[in-house]
């Protein structure tokens, strides 16, 4: 415990001294729910599920903070440790994967609290958005969300190469997800091919899980189901790859 | 002096296309500092990273102040120290925090602010690890090494990209570890850096030991005959022959050169002296250990001693 927490400080100051983290994190999903909901309009229709543009994406939003943190800069993070010798040198001081992994989870999660924050804050001041309707399961499917997204990412940097091709790898991964799991196009105006490929992506998961307690349908137990998964399988698979010092 | 603090038998390591480590034995005694030298690719980083535990090596046996690293490694890296080849911290790191970052590591209190101090870093202290130049990162990395006052320290490649003075500083400093009464085990390719610092070395090459033993017995057994060379009007010297110590005497022009072994300087000086010779540029072409090392592994392209 005494050095997950060591470990944990140190890399959160690190991360303040760490430009482009800070700014996806922070000001990325921020200019974009600004655009979007510029873009679409403050009207409440049907393909907004009901809702004003600025309020469906404030919650989608909170996915895209999670999902732009945990698959693009944790996963080049990590490699870069292992590409540079940095999780070998920790490991020579008797520090186990499972702590590095452990404070790389829990700065990776504070993150992306504090990014959702500011980005609830920036979308009440800016466009007056309703508040989350059920704040107790919005506290529950954001941090199983971002635990599960974050270990995701935590494999991810595990597994690949270099740093390098972990941030390529990351933003093949994002885009694509960001544009077909509800945090572009709301999935009502999407075509049935487009909604088959976003069903069986897991940041549509995380955004519907979000979703469900911001406006009232409670909490998706199959949601978190699958993101509960996630979280076990990419976590084991992670400590194990890191763990398998020879190569 | 002579407790052996690490001893090694036929470790062998395999990767998956080459073997890296074929047969290496070894031990190492207390409070000296021991060198492991050979060629790039020769098994000496596999060979150092299996004693420290962070490889499993696939047979073998090794003991570390008599663990097991394979076992026993969480009691062992309490006791030992490691600057490793190829490692490095957050760029954005500072000196400070990186001392007392892997002094938490650490049970009990840490002295790390005498390290600052004592390894040269003091002024550098809020500088961050990418600001640091190449000698204050690798100091910066033996006091790390030694953050947990070890009993044995483990230095891959210490010097590398050092230029002369910083290599000088860093050998002065590594012979002060030691004089505390820690163990050295020193892994490297320069022999200059071997013969002057290593107390006793381990010569690898392609994955064996191919002698073990002190700078200048090593010198002494491999690195060929000594030569002895001066001017003198005598035409005729093949008397010299004679002695037991002369292998040859050669001549161009009014230069002479003597090869042979043993006792060769002291032996024909007399000789020559007694003779009426005395020459006034006498000079002794010793083997150094690079020589000796170049001749060891073949490397040398005169086809020198190497299977």
């Amino acid at each position: 415990m005494h050095t997950i927490k060591h470990l944990t400080s140190v890399e959160l100051k690190l991360i303040t001294r760490e430009p482009f983290t800070l700014l996806f994190v922070f000001v990325f999903p921020i200019v974009v729910l600004l655009v979007l909901s510029g873009v679409f309009g403050t009207e409440a229709t049907e393909e907004w599920q009901g809702t004003t543009p600025a309020n469906y994406y404030a919650a989608s939003y909170i996915g895209t903070v999670i999902a732009a943190l945990a698959l693009i800069s944790v996963p080049s993070h990590l490699a870069a440790y292992r590409e540079r010798g940095i999780l070998r040198r920790l490991t020579a001081s008797s520090v186990s994967a499972q702590a590095v992994l452990l404070s790389q989870l829990i700065v990776g999660f504070l993150l992306a609290l504090g990014g959702s924050l500011a980005l609830i804050l920036a979308a009440t001041l800016i466009y007056d958005v309703e508040m989350p309707v059920s704040i107790g399961g919005m506290i529950l499917s954001f941090t199983v969300g971002a635990l599960s997204f974050v270990t995701l990412g935590l494999l991810l940097g595990s597994v690949v190469p270099t740093a390098r091709s972990a941030q390529a790898i990351g933003l093949g991964l994002f885009f694509p997800m960001w544009m077909l799991s509800g945090t572009g196009p709301p999935p009502d105006v999407m075509s049935d091919t487009m909604r088959s490929i976003s069903d069986v992506l897991p940041m549509t998961r995380l955004v519907s899980a979000l979703q469900a307690p911001w406006f009232g349908d409670g909490v998706t137990i199959t949601e978190l189901v699958i993101l509960v998964g996630i979280l076990i399988i990419a976590g084991a698979a992670a400590v194990y790859r890191l763990r398998a010092a020879d190569q | 002096m002579d407790e052996e603090v690490i001893s090694v038998q036929h470790l062998h390591k395999q990767y998956r296309d080459h073997v890296a480590v074929e047969d290496v034995t070894l031990s190492v005694r207390r409070g000296e500092i021991f060198g492991i030298a050979g060629p790039n690719g020769a098994g000496k980083t596999t060979s150092v990273e299996c004693i420290q535990g962070l490889r499993k090596p696939d047979s073998g046996e090794i003991r570390v102040l008599g663990l097991d690293p394979a076992r026993d490694i969480t009691r062992l890296r309490q006791r030992i120290g490691s600057q490793l080849q190829q490692s490095a911290l957050p760029e954005r790191i500072k000196v400070w925090e990186a001392l007392d970052l892997f002094a938490s590591f650490v049970p009990g209190e840490s002295n790390w602010p005498a390290l600052i101090d004592q390894w040269g870093l003091t002024g550098k202290e809020t500088a961050s690890f990418a600001n640091l130049s190449g000698g204050q990162q690798q100091r910066l990395f033996i006091a790390l090494a030694l953050i947990n006052d070890p009993e044995v320290v483990f230095l891959d490649e210490l010097t590398q990209g050092l230029d002369p003075a910083a290599r000088h500083a860093t050998w002065g400093l590594i012979r002060a570890a030691r004089d505390q009464g820690k163990t050295i085990v020193l892994v490297t390719h320069f022999m200059d850096e071997a013969e002057i610092l290593c107390d006793r070395l381990a010569i690898i090459d392609h994955g064996r030991v191919i002698d073990l033993d002190t700078p200048q017995a090593l010198i002494n057994r491999h690195g060929g005959p000594q030569r002895l060379t001066f001017s003198t009007d005598h035409n005729d010297l093949n008397w010299l022959e004679t002695l037991d110590v002369v292998q040859d005497v050669t001549r161009t022009g009014s230069q002479f050169t003597v090869t042979g072994t043993g006792s060769l300087v002291p032996l024909v000086s007399h000789t020559l002296v007694e003779r009426g010779i005395v020459p006034d540029d006498l000079r002794i072409h010793q083997a150094s250990l690079e020589d000796t090392f170049l001749r060891l592994t073949g490397r040398d392209q005169m086809n020198g001693l190497a299977d």
